[in-house]
């Protein structure tokens, strides 16, 4: 008997963690190439490759594992123009400028119409696209609940198909070294042109060094904090980056559209499951001039309206722990048998019901660093420097409301990534290296390891949680008005001033948490002075004083670091994006109403416009008739 | 909510959730083969560890675990 309680015990799982070891620091510490790529998603990735097929020496760093981090990992769709399959391009246009309210940089879309089935053909050779059962087809389905599917069953047996895993070998195919577990810190301008790096080790606060003839950064966006939506490893390090150098930041006004499912709002697995797990979907071919309304009308009443009632209608409403039936099954939009474009999520999916998945999160492809209007291959003002990729490019080529098409994000980054990644490549073919002196690197190792020295301090993870705490409330990124903002402003100031020059690293992974507060709390501030700043109602941007449209706002904000404050610059639209200005107001927005725009000015009752039963008026202590937008 | 440890004698020391964590939660015990949950404070619950864990060392909790912060504040 005592024999085998022994065993029993022996037995027994063990829950218990070790103590937290100490990591070995990496041998090699400074890196010389001709192309240093930052971050390694889809942008990343092809940018890379790119590049090094014009013969450069190109390296990669990524502050995870390539394949694994940022939000390439759990993209869930791919779409690409294909006139060939019956794509008509003046209708994806048409659609581009009206859905996304007319703020779409038609420029980078045609862009990308132009190369988006090389990229798709790219991808696919490259084995990021394979297709395999869904888990509604598999064995691993076992009824459709979460709680009872076998998940790790289901990766498994799928893990060939795996395409995360793919990733280190199509850098390895396109003999590309990497670096991993690396975070940048800063790239190194000299004489108004990039010429490095310098980042450190994760694990090990171990300073790394990095001289190159050119660096294209594809870092991703960031969030304040995820709950449903696996975004905090992105932390506005690219905003931040290229706001210290003078870059100007466009963008921040628009907000995220992720939702997460109320029963377990902060789990992501749960919430992005299958999205994660299943095929990456081809999506596409459902673009029609007959469509294009009713598409940007759905997706309205589907995402942006669904939004602003989520956040004003109170708790009571959470409490749905149903499933979402799958829709499409089996067939594509298109109506073809034969078309493969299936569309997405065609596994039943816990529901999306809560707005904020992630906060502070720009919206898709609409935020970052602002590389000029007719820019076209995401080259900065800083010479030696591209940028590529949801969040690090502000290209806007979606305007203020993503309505482009599912799967649009996956192909355009790795588009853009492409681009950016042949024109670097070409560029340092007459560049000589600039060696950087030590000086230079010891100011910036010792700006880095700052956090290391302090005594006393906040721990970031309690500073994340404050800033967190200030920037998700329903009244500072959805429905927005002057005063909230204003007050907003003032905490994220006091939290600036109290809590960064305070935070103290306890080890080597508070040291990363430390820099991304940093990071987080610049584009909070951002994100509030841009919203101040566009005093009407457009895409995903809803303030409750302003609660319509009003066209002389068709431009783009951008934000300049000027000595110690932000200055605002106003991008003018190209007239060919702005669509037909002399359309009454009616007409030129006819694909959704917001909260009170109705009321505000005064527009005929139309029930084929989808529209929110809430009224602002209701809920804040505004002017029932808000000032009069400047329509003609 | 987090990655969670269903038993660290099945971990075989294949580091795949010390590489692959994009939010630096994992430490690897060089000496004993096995990987540490260090900083699960840290974990955004993607559940790439778990699923990747060829062993089953790893698990995931899930359910209820807070009012959704973002919408009703």
């Amino acid at each position: 008997m005592k024999k085998n309680e022994k065993n029993k015990n022996r037995m027994a799982p063990v829950t218990e963690e070790l103590e937290i070891p100490k990591m070995q620091a990496p041998e090699k510490t400074f890196y010389s190439c001709d192309v240093l790529v930052i971050g390694c998603g889809w942008a990343g990735l092809n940018a890379a490759a790119a590049a090094r097929k014009t013969g450069a020496d190109v390296l990669v760093v990524d502050k995870g594992t390539p394949g694994y981090s940022g939000l390439s990992s759990f993209s869930s769709s791919h779409q690409w123009y294909d006139a060939e399959m019956g794509d008509d391009l003046q209708a994806c246009l048409d659609e581009m400028v009206m859905a996304n309210e007319y703020l779409a940089n038609i420029g980078w879309y045609k862009k990308w119409a132009e190369h988006s089935k090389e990229t798709y053909q790219r991808l696919m050779d490259w084995g990021l696209l394979t297709q395999y059962p869904t888990g509604a087809e598999s064995g691993h389905w076992v009824d459709g609940d979460w709680r009872h599917d076998d998940l790790t069953g289901y990766h498994e047996e799928f893990l060939y198909a795996d395409r995360r895993n793919r990733w280190a070998e199509v850098l390895r195919e396109n003999d590309i070294p990497w670096v991993s577990q690396t975070m940048i810190y800063d790239v190194i301008e000299e004489e108004g042109k990039v010429v490095g790096a310098i980042g450190f080790h994760v694990p090990t606060a171990t300073v790394i060094r990095f001289s190159a003839k050119a660096v294209v950064m594809c870092m991703g966006g960031g969030s304040i904090k995820p709950v449903g939506f696996p975004t905090s490893c992105d932390t506005f390090d690219s905003d931040w980056i290229g706001y210290q150098h003078g870059l100007p930041i466009v963008g921040k006004e628009f907000d995220d559209f992720h939702f997460s499912a109320s029963f377990a709002p902060g789990n992501v697995l749960t919430c992005n499951s299958w999205t994660y797990l299943e095929n990456i979907w081809l999506t596409g071919g459902d673009i029609s001039q007959e469509t294009l309304l009713g598409r940007a009308q759905g997706e309205a009443k589907n995402l942006i309206l669904p939004r602003i009632e989520s956040v004003t209608r109170g708790l009571a409403d959470y409490a749905r722990t149903d499933i979402q039936p799958a829709s499409g099954r089996g067939k594509s939009r298109s109506g073809k048998f034969e078309d493969p474009r299936k569309g997405k999520w065609t596994s039943d999916l816990p529901k999306g019901d809560t707005y904020g998945a992630a906060v502070g999160m720009q919206l898709h492809l609409g935020c970052g660093i602002f590389c000029g209007i007719d820019d076209l291959e995401g080259k900065t003002a800083l010479e030696g420097l591209w940028v590529a990729g949801d969040g690090c490019n502000g290209s806007c080529v979606s305007g203020g409301s993503y309505l482009a098409a599912t799967g649009f994000t996956s192909n355009f980054c790795s588009t853009q990534g492409y681009i950016a990644g042949e024109a670097a490549g070409k560029f340092i073919q007459d560049q000589s290296r600039t060696e950087i002196s030590s000086g230079v690197w010891d100011t910036y190792e010792h700006e880095i390891l700052a956090p290391m020295k302090k005594e006393k301090g906040f721990r970031p993870s309690w500073a994340c949680d404050q800033l967190h705490s200030i920037m998700s409330p329903g009244w500072v990124t959805v429905v927005k008005t002057e005063e909230s903002l204003t007050h907003t402003l003032g905490l994220v100031k006091e939290f600036q001033k109290n809590v960064l020059p305070l935070l103290k690293a306890g080890d080597a992974h508070e040291l990363r948490l430390c820099h991304e507060v940093e990071h987080k709390a610049l584009c909070a501030e951002m994100k509030l002075r841009a919203s101040l700043e566009r005093k009407e109602s457009r895409g995903y941007h809803y303030r409750a004083d302003y609660p319509y449209r009003n066209d002389e706002y068709l431009c783009y904000f951008t934000i300049t670091k000027d000595g110690e404050d932000m200055r605002f610059d106003r991008i003018e639209l190209k007239d060919e994006w702005k669509g037909d200005l002399s359309e009454p107001y009616e007409k030129r927005y006819r694909t959704f109403r917001f909260p009170g725009e109705q009321q505000a000015l005064n527009l005929p009752e139309d029930d084929t416009i989808p529209s929110s039963g809430w009224s602002p008026t209701k809920a804040f202590s505004i002017s029932p008739e808000p000032e009069k937008g400047g329509q003609s | 909510m987090s990655v969670i440890r269903v038993d660290l004698n099945k971990c075989i020391g294949c580091q795949r959730c010390y590489k692959i964590c994009p939010m630096d939660v994992f430490r690897f015990d060089y000496v004993r083969q096995k990987s540490v949950i260090a900083y699960p404070e840290s974990c955004q619950s993607c559940g790439q560890c778990y699923l990747n864990c060829p062993a089953h060392s790893l698990g995931f909790t899930d359910g209820v675990y807070q009012h959704p912060l973002n919408a009703g504040r």
